[in-house]
């Protein structure tokens, strides 16, 4: 697949029957590596190749995919077939909102590449910081993961766009591991890029961090539970707007629900006039951002709330033609063997004037929240764990505590955001996005730290 | 495959070699009518080897990719985890009944049929609910061969009906969904309807709750998103580097008598059974909580060499992997469960309860679909509340019932779980 991938690919389109058509052709060199404890666990080498077809007729989608890449044009049938028996059924008319064709080859021009990196240099390199966290005080165990991708994607459709991206994903978590008396805490220095393997250089102090994090674990008390004020670090924050907001913003889920719609009606206030979120792919870099969705179409910013107020939504060209809005470059497919749905990107809150001295001021009980593994929204209602919490006292960051869950009404809580920080940070992690059983797909975060009233914090009722 | 094999001791590696080729056609509903069709053919390889003692994989999708396999295996090996064993000569395997014929035999139209079905169901409850549905056929063939002689091949099937909705009253979201999946053509639309009915009905109507001590009754579903910490620390790898609490204790009573949890690769009808794992052991059925005593962990070649175990079929080239887990079920149907509840919270479904560190065996999760329960009534739904506890001292101390129906859940087969003791956490004003 390299010279001639294009030709291929509009042959095989010239033979569609349905309205719509489009293929993708994808190859992705994969090297990962783990470490557990003392031990290196995994060293492993992979090579993905496929493809899919996707073909629209009268409202019903068809889909195929394949790694055997040799029989296009039978693939094209079969997805434009499967198409049409939908097609027949619904007889809908269900248009994309329109995009002029581009044709385009997006060359990677990575900072640094991590798949031209010899192997024995990132073990080395993998080595040292495992051996760091297992010389920590009171550290019993490690784990140590790294991943880097190199991906060739073609992407075509049955309006003359061709598009060619050469992608890079790098990233890895570097986990120092405490027990005692039963007891097993963890902590990690987390990274990723979309351009340059040296992020995965130089984190001996983050990793010191962790381990030290970890350590004082052990002995700290579990979260009361009850209702607190919460300061947000900026990974939290970002981690938040993407579970609080930006799942909500996307449009498939709303494009055919009016009582949805009516929930995120333009111009609807969701938050103080300070608030101002949106998702990009232009921010760069950052993972998940890339010239072109997965529909061909341009990626750019794009505010969802601005001044407390809903201003847009994230679209594919299907949602933005039935809510007669633009589409948003937010289609994508974690790979190809499953149809592009609208995702996020780099979703950010845009910084504020708050400095964290403010923001303390005032907190007689409260939580402080360093960073999270990880959240889960179902719409209206939001949760995430932090990585690391400190309880605040009259207005000072005071004791470590543990297992602390946040949870709340999205809703509510954007409202009851009342400062929002100066700081503001972009945070690229390993970890990535879950929706319609297509997980992880590397997204990244951005956002000051952030205050919020009357939140929920699980955990032991004393 | 026996090419690549041959040429793997040729060049002084040992070599296991795992081929699967499988073909999955979902049709999707949404938005209460047809969406799609999805059709996955999909090829793998898999090649692990051990030269001088060092383990190196590979794996490639691509067709015909043997040859490049085995060259980028040996070239990771070099860098590759020491391992203390070699791949297994051929055993004898249980035969489980996992293919059915009527699942590749089932037609797109009729599973159009089913999915309409539903949602024409759905679309009874309300004008502005959204329904979705889905029906999904599998067919799997898997062949693992190695160096020393081990060569078998298997074909398994499963077939999955889910529906579900989402309905938006002001700022009130309710969702519900259930299923039915087996390796066979098996489900039953009626029950499937039931729940998304009495979901509906009954979510509808939110209550308030106070934070405190709750008896809680988990659904199938519940119980299945609290005992991820039980898996993570009855992992082999875990217990081998000592972060697991449970090293050092098989024999002891761990958890309360009424539990007991099996791993079982050789269940007839399992949707994770096999014949052989990925390293060549052959699957079979093993205690590993056993009423209430820890019996055995999850391990794969390596970490059963060093903890003196023996191997279960769980084994991949990177730790364990259960085939299928099982809840020894109780003798109470679950509805008299919940008459028998004074004053509790059923939790159906939950948000972020996977986060967290398991070793602690803390499980803190939003409360996404609970009922409130006084004197043995369901009398609405919760909401912005969290619950919190500890799975191993209330699997131990707190355990009050399992009931005698089960679900399979994709991850285990679940009874009903009631316990007592769990904090709920929630806002105040």
């Amino acid at each position: 697949m390299k010279e001639d991938t294009k030709d291929l690919m509009w042959r095989a389109l010239r033979r569609s029957t349905a309205e719509y058509c489009e293929v993708r052709i994808e190859e992705t060199e994969e090297t990962s590596v783990r470490f557990r404890g003392k031990d290196i666990e995994l060293v492993a080498e992979n090579v993905s190749v496929g493809g899919n077809v996707r073909a629209l007729y009268r409202g019903g989608w068809g889909f195929v995919s394949f790694n055997r890449l040799d029989d296009l044009d039978r693939k094209v049938d079969e997805a434009c077939a499967q198409a049409k028996i939908l097609g027949e059924k619904l007889n809908k008319d269900i248009r994309l909102y329109p995009v002029d064709p581009v044709v385009d080859r997006i060359a990677g021009n990575f900072k640094r590449e991590a798949f031209a990196v010899p192997l024995k240099e990132k073990i080395k390199l993998l080595e040292g910081y495992n051996l760091l966290i297992l010389g920590s005080p009171e550290i019993t165990s490690s784990s140590v993961y790294y991943f880097d991708r190199h991906t060739h994607l073609h992407f075509a459709n049955s309006e003359g766009t061709y598009i060619y991206q050469e992608k890079m994903d790098v990233g890895g978590a570097l986990t120092a591991i405490a027990t005692k008396d039963k007891l097993t805490t963890q902590e990690s220095a987390r990274f990723g890029s979309n351009q340059d393997y040296d992020v995965a250089v130089g984190l001996e102090e983050e990793v010191r961090d962790a381990a030290k994090a970890a350590r004082e674990m052990l002995h700290a008390p579990v979260v009361e539970a009850g209702e607190y004020t919460v300061i947000l670090d900026p990974d939290m924050a970002g981690l938040f707007v993407h579970e609080a907001f930006g799942h909500l913003s996307e449009a498939d889920s709303l494009d055919e629900d009016e009582r949805m719609k009516e929930l995120l009606k333009i111009g609807t206030r969701y938050g103080s006039d300070e608030l101002n979120i949106y998702d990009s792919g232009v921010e760069g870099p950052n993972r998940g951002e890339s010239k072109y969705d997965d529909e061909g179409v341009p990626m750019q910013k794009t505010y969802l709330i601005k001044g407390g107020v809903v201003v847009g939504h994230l679209h594919c060209r299907e949602s933005a033609a039935k809510m007669n809005e633009s589409p948003t470059g937010n289609a994508r497919a974690i790979n190809y063997r499953f149809p592009p749905i609208v995702r996020m990107r780099t979703t950010c809150i845009a910084p504020g004037k708050a400095t964290f001295d403010e923001m303390l001021k005032g907190i007689s009980l409260g939580v402080y929240v360093r960073g999270g593994y990880g959240g889960q929204t179902n719409g209206e209602m939001f949760t995430f764990a932090a990585s690391r919490a400190y309880m605040i006292r009259n207005g000072s960051i005071a004791e470590m505590v543990r297992d602390v869950n946040l949870t709340g009404n999205v809703f509510a809580t954007l409202r009851s955001i009342d400062m929002i920080g100066n700081d503001f940070q972009f945070k690229n992690g390993p970890g990535g996005c879950g929706k319609g059983g297509q997980s992880p797909l590397p997204v990244a975060q951005g956002s000051p730290h952030i205050r919020i009233q009357k939140v929920v914090v699980g955990g032991e009722k004393r | 495959m026996k090419a690549v094999l041959d040429e793997a001791l040729k060049r002084g590696a040992e070599a296991t070699l795992i081929s699967s080729e499988s073909r999955r056609t979902e049709v999707s509903f949404d938005f209460n009518r047809l969406k799609n069709v999805e059709d996955t053919e999909s090829f793998g390889l898999s090649l692990q080897v051990i030269k001088d003692g060092k383990l190196g994989m590979a794996n490639s999708t691509r067709a015909g990719g043997e040859e490049e396999l085995l060259e980028k295996a040996l070239s990771v090996a070099e860098f590759g985890s020491a391992v203390s064993y070699e791949f297994p000569v051929p055993e004898p395997h249980a035969n489980p009944r996992m293919f059915y014929p009527e699942v590749t035999e089932f037609q797109l139209d009729d599973m159009i049929s089913v999915g309409e079905e539903l949602v024409g169901f759905i679309k009874t409850l309300d004008p502005a609910i959204n329904g979705s549905a889905g029906v999904s056929r599998n067919m799997i063939q898997k062949t693992i061969a190695n160096t020393r002689g081990l060569v078998a091949s298997w074909n398994k099937t499963s077939f999955a009906v889910s529906a579900g909705f989402q309905f938006v009253e002001g700022q009130n979201l309710l969702q519900s969904w259930d299923w039915d999946v087996s390796c066979s053509v098996r489900y039953d639309l009626e029950k499937i309807k039931a729940k998304i009915k009495e979901d509906f009905d009954l979510g509808r109507k939110n209550v308030p709750v106070e934070p405190g001590v709750y008896d809680i009754l988990f659904t199938p579903m519940g119980f299945a998103s609290i005992i991820h910490p039980i898996l993570a620390c009855l992992d082999g790898r875990a217990v081998m580097r000592g972060i697991s609490p449970f090293k050092d204790r098989i024999g002891e009573e761990i958890f309360a008598p009424s539990f007991s949890l099996i791993e079982d690769g050789a269940l007839d009808d399992g949707l994770g059974s096999q014949l052989y794992d990925d390293q060549g052991v052959a699957c079979r059925r093993t205690p590993l909580i056993d009423r209430g005593v820890l019996r055995e962990y999850l391990v794969d070649l390596e970490s059963a060499r060093r903890l003196g175990r023996k191997p279960i079929g769980t084994g991949t080239a990177s730790g364990s992997r259960p085939n299928n887990l099982l809840v020894i079920p109780g003798e109470k149907p679950w509805e008299d469960l919940l008459r028998g509840m004074k004053r509790g919270i059923v939790i159906d479904q939950t948000m972020g309860a996977w986060a967290g560190n398991p070793y602690t065996g803390t499980v803190t999760g939003n409360v996404s679909l609970g009922f409130l329960v006084i004197d043995g009534e369901k009398v609405g739904r919760v909401k912005d509340c969290m619950f919190s506890l500890n799975v191993f001292s209330h699997l131990k101390s707190n355990l009050l019932a399992l009931s005698r129906e089960t679900k399979n859940t994709w991850q285990a087969i679940l009874p009903y779980c009631l316990v007592g003791g769990v904090s709920i956490a929630t806002r105040t004003s």
